[in-house]
């Protein structure tokens, strides 16, 4: 067990759970906001990918980075105003079944459009270098994917922080009552909120293709993840989910190290733990979503 | 002995005191009404009493017994029962269904799989004289969510009564009333308090219905204790004048 | 509202007769027995999901892990242990109901859409053990090699191995049984405790009901019927499937629930035979049953969200 080895774990540890982190934060937006579980989520990522290997041909892999996680977001969008807004005042349970319903349609309309094979994904050979001798297995597109993960969570953490929209996205997580009566339109601020956490998720998708290439069910298996740092992080808490989705990411590394067959488990273990020890979340307030 | 003895009850959430040293003493059998501006912490004072959650400082003495680390159905079985300033009622059950959730977990039955027909028999009698109590017997039958937002209180007093507490704590119960409907209930309560001895807390807006039942009346300002006295005592006090009746009636 | 009750009745004992009668008239309609089975068994499953759905109001996605255990757990039991089916239920019941109300005590400890989450991650570790621990469960392939043995009473052997009409039966009764177990419960003071958390369950607290102690009795209740109802399924197909566990699964019982009528105590079932029917038959004509369902769910959900019956039925419980 040599430290090398050590810091090759823990770092792609730490790599993964920076995606986990993309994706569970946009899962974690449209939750604490509009308390809906997007089911969905994994596919809108997928989505995301598909759209950005059917924009590459045209405006190359920067463009549809850019782009296809905003096409994903104006999708998303569409999707809130349409179907999701109706369930709001209703019972938890049908907006978890609409989404639940609409990552079926959206992982089989994939497969009917797309196939269900996988499909090659190019990326920029500048990206493709490893870092140096020394470090071979950190490639550069897996620098640059963590970089664009800090680079888009920085944003986001500076947006809800300091601007008014991100203020009352903040405010509206702890009491929207409160925050419809000062005036403010909380239907397009959870349409907007939604789409936020849609272009998340559209984002993950495009890098996600360029590491694990496209298929239809890329994004379920991420799904389980984005929970879990949910959970382990506090919901309500974005900082929780940050960290929770490090943490989760690390201790798979760390695993990998010891005992591989666990690295899987040992997101659960923690999970559990984290039920058993703090309900709330390491970062979770006390009475949140009950 | 006082049924209620609160001391110094302290409440912060964040920074915002709801409920500040607040002490207040209730004897078995009296009418006290907490009266107050809006905002003066009364619903929180009674959060605090019925163990919606817990208070920053102080104590709460139900009985001699300090009840501050209860649970809230724990207080129940106690001998509290509480109505809400909106109204909590099972609304796709009848009235008659309502009233029995009550009577039987009050009788102890609410892990029970197979009654007797005499246990059976009992709850059913019990559910039909608090209804009849409650004037409820007529409404037995019909979905509690359909009635009148009235009778709908009157249908969360009756759960309340079935019950049988020692301690009833009603929130506004006449808010959002037309007269007949204020008479009705007030006439329910004054039937409580004097037939059958219920000490009752009691947080109201209208003065006409609080100066009609209430043995003594606790004023709360901005979450503190401004007054208290009798109806007469409290009428004539000026700083409550100013504080409350001077404002809108 | 006697003739109403007296309608109900009429209408249930209609359903008995024709559920009696199924491997009899099921031909005629381009059936067959099998299908029935399956029927029964996944409404059982639909049935105990909305023992919690709709009787407690408590979301829990991640059901279908005990639908798994008790499946795993019955399989388990006639592969490596005594060639007994009711000993393969038994098994399989205890297994699922067991773990359920061990988790449920700590799932139990948060509410709403949270709790849904947590009930979705403890599912999918069942999920991920039967497919990780592949030299007991045969992982990605299930557990295979046990099947349901002939039924010993006495001298009588009732071979519901290779006579798919005594297995209908056999199921039919233990689903009877069930069911009957399961309204009973309801019909209880606590099933009443239980609707009234449902109904309003800050009024069910404030009425002295401890709301998490009876939410997780409720809980591990359902587990118990669930895993039964896994056990069966195992018994029907000869072969546990790690998918069963996975909670698209869970997803598709709670669809059934609410396609039938989560408010109504037979609704899932009725839901159950609407879902297995349509799938049978969609998947005959098209290879995008997904987009289907999903498309009937989102439908449902935002048009009809009392389901079937519950568009002809105003009141449930009596």
């Amino acid at each position: 067990m040599s430290p090398e080895i050590v810091i090759f774990n823990v770092t792609n540890g730490l790599i993964v759970g920076a995606f986990y982190v993309l994706m569970a934060l946009g899962l974690s937006l449209i939750l604490n906001l509009s308390n809906v579980i997007n089911f969905a989520h994994g596919g809108f990522l997928a989505l995301g990918g598909y759209i950005g290997w059917m924009l590459t041909p045209y405006v190359g892999f920067w463009g549809a980075l850019a782009l296809a996680p905003l096409a994903t977001a104006v999708f998303g969008f569409v999707i809130e105003r349409l179907l999701i807004r109706r369930l709001y005042g209703r019972d938890p349970l049908y907006s978890l079944l609409l989404t639940f319903g609409l990552a079926f349609i959206l992982e089989d309309g994939s497969r009917s459009i797309w196939g269900a094979q996988g499909l090659p994904v190019s990326v920029p050979d500048i990206l493709n270098q490893p870092l140096s001798d020394q470090f071979f297995f950190i490639t550069g597109y897996r620098v640059f994917m963590v970089v664009v993960v800090v680079v888009v969570v920085a944003i986001l953490f500076i947006l809800l922080r300091y601007t008014r929209v991100g203020i009352r996205i903040r405010a509206g997580t702890l009491d929207l009552e409160t925050v419809a009566a000062l005036g403010v339109n909380v239907r397009a601020l959870r349409s907007l909120n939604f789409a936020v956490g849609i272009f998340l998720a559209g984002l993950s998708g495009v890098l996600a293709s360029g590491q694990l290439g496209l298929e239809p069910t890329m994004g379920t298996g991420l799904l389980m993840p984005s929970f879990i740092a949910i959970i382990v992080g506090g919901v309500g808490s974005l900082t929780g989910t940050l960290l929770g989705g490090l943490l989760i990411g690390v201790a798979s590394g760390i695993t990998t190290v010891f005992l591989p067959q666990a690295s899987e488990a040992i997101i659960y273990v923690i999970m559990a733990l984290v039920l058993l020890i703090r309900p709330r979340g390491l970062f979770g307030e006390e009475g949140m979503m009950t | 002995m006082s049924l209620l003895a609160i001391d110094d009850l302290t409440k912060r959430f964040g920074s915002l005191v709801a409920v500040h040293d607040v002490s207040l003493a209730v004897e078995p059998g009296e009418l006290r009404a907490i009266i107050g501006p809006n905002g003066a912490g009364k619903t929180t004072f009674f959060n605090l009493i019925s163990g919606f959650f817990a208070p920053t400082t102080g104590t709460i003495a139900f009985d001699g017994r300090d009840i501050g680390g209860l649970s809230a159905h724990a207080r129940v079985a106690l001998g509290m029962a509480r109505t809400f300033q909106v109204t909590e009622i099972f609304p796709e059950l009848t009235v008659f269904e309502n009233v029995r959730v009550a009577s039987e977990v009050a009788a102890g039955y609410r892990l029970r799989l197979w009654p007797s027909a005499h246990e059976s028999a009992e709850i059913r009698r019990s559910v039909e004289g608090t209804l009849e109590l409650a004037g409820l017997a007529d409404k037995a039958t019909r979905l509690v969510g359909e009635l009148a937002h009235g009778d709908q209180r009157a249908a969360e007093i009756a759960m309340a009564l079935a019950l049988r507490p020692r301690l009833l704590m009603l929130d506004e119960p006449t808010a959002g009333m037309g007269d007949q409907e204020t008479y009705e209930i007030t006439q329910l309560i004054r039937r409580l308090h004097k037939d059958h001895n219920l000490t009752i807390l009691l947080i109201e807006h209208d003065m006409r219905v609080v100066f009609h039942l209430a043995d003594r009346i606790t004023v709360l300002d901005q979450g503190q204790l401004l007054a208290e006295g009798t109806s007469a005592e409290i009428a004539a006090n000026e700083a409550v004048q100013t504080a409350y009746l001077g404002k809108v009636a | 509202m006697k003739s109403g009750r007296t309608l109900r009745l009429a209408w249930v004992a209609l359903m008995w007769l024709a559920l009696a009668a199924a491997p009899f008239w099921m031909p005629f309609v381009g059936g067959y027995t099998a299908l029935g089975t399956r029927v029964l068994v996944l409404g059982l499953a639909a049935m105990s999901v909305n023992f919690l759905l709709g009787f407690t109001g408590v979301l829990s996605f991640g059901h279908a892990a005990w639908f798994g255990l008790g499946a795993y757990g019955c399989g388990l039991l006639l592969k490596f242990g005594p060639p007994s089916t009711p000993l393969g239920l038994i098994a399989g019941t205890l297994l699922g109901g067991i773990a359920g109300g061990l988790l449920g005590a700590l799932m139990v400890r948060r509410r709403g859409v949270y709790f849904a989450m947590v009930t979705i991650a403890f599912g999918q570790v069942f999920y991920y053990i039967a497919f990780q621990w592949s030299d007991l469960t045969g992982g990605d392939d299930g557990l295979r090699g046990f099947s349901r043995q002939p039924l010993q009473l006495g001298s009588l052997t009732i071979d519901i191995l290779s006579n798919s009409n005594y297995f209908y039966y056999f199921v039919l009764v233990c689903f009877a049984i069930a069911a009957a177990i399961m309204g009973f419960i309801l019909r209880s003071p606590f099933g009443r405790t239980l609707i009234a958390i449902r109904e309003n369950e800050r009024r069910a607290r404030f009425l002295g009901i401890p709301i998490e102690r009876h939410i997780w009795i409720a809980f591990t209740l359902s587990c118990f019927f669930m895993a039964f109802a896994g056990g069966l399924y195992a018994l029907v197909n000869n072969f546990a499937d790690p998918r069963g566990l996975h909670y698209s699964q869970s997803g598709d019982f709670v669809i059934m629930a609410v396609m039938g009528g989560m408010r109504t105590f037979w609704g899932p079932l009725l839901g159950a035979a609407v879902f297995v029917v349509l799938q049978d038959y969609i998947s005959s004509v098209t290879v995008n049953w997904m987009s289907f369902i999903g498309l009937l769910v989102v439908l449902i959900v935002l048009f009809f969200p009392r389901g079937l019956l519950g568009l002809v039925n105003r009141r449930s419980v009596a």
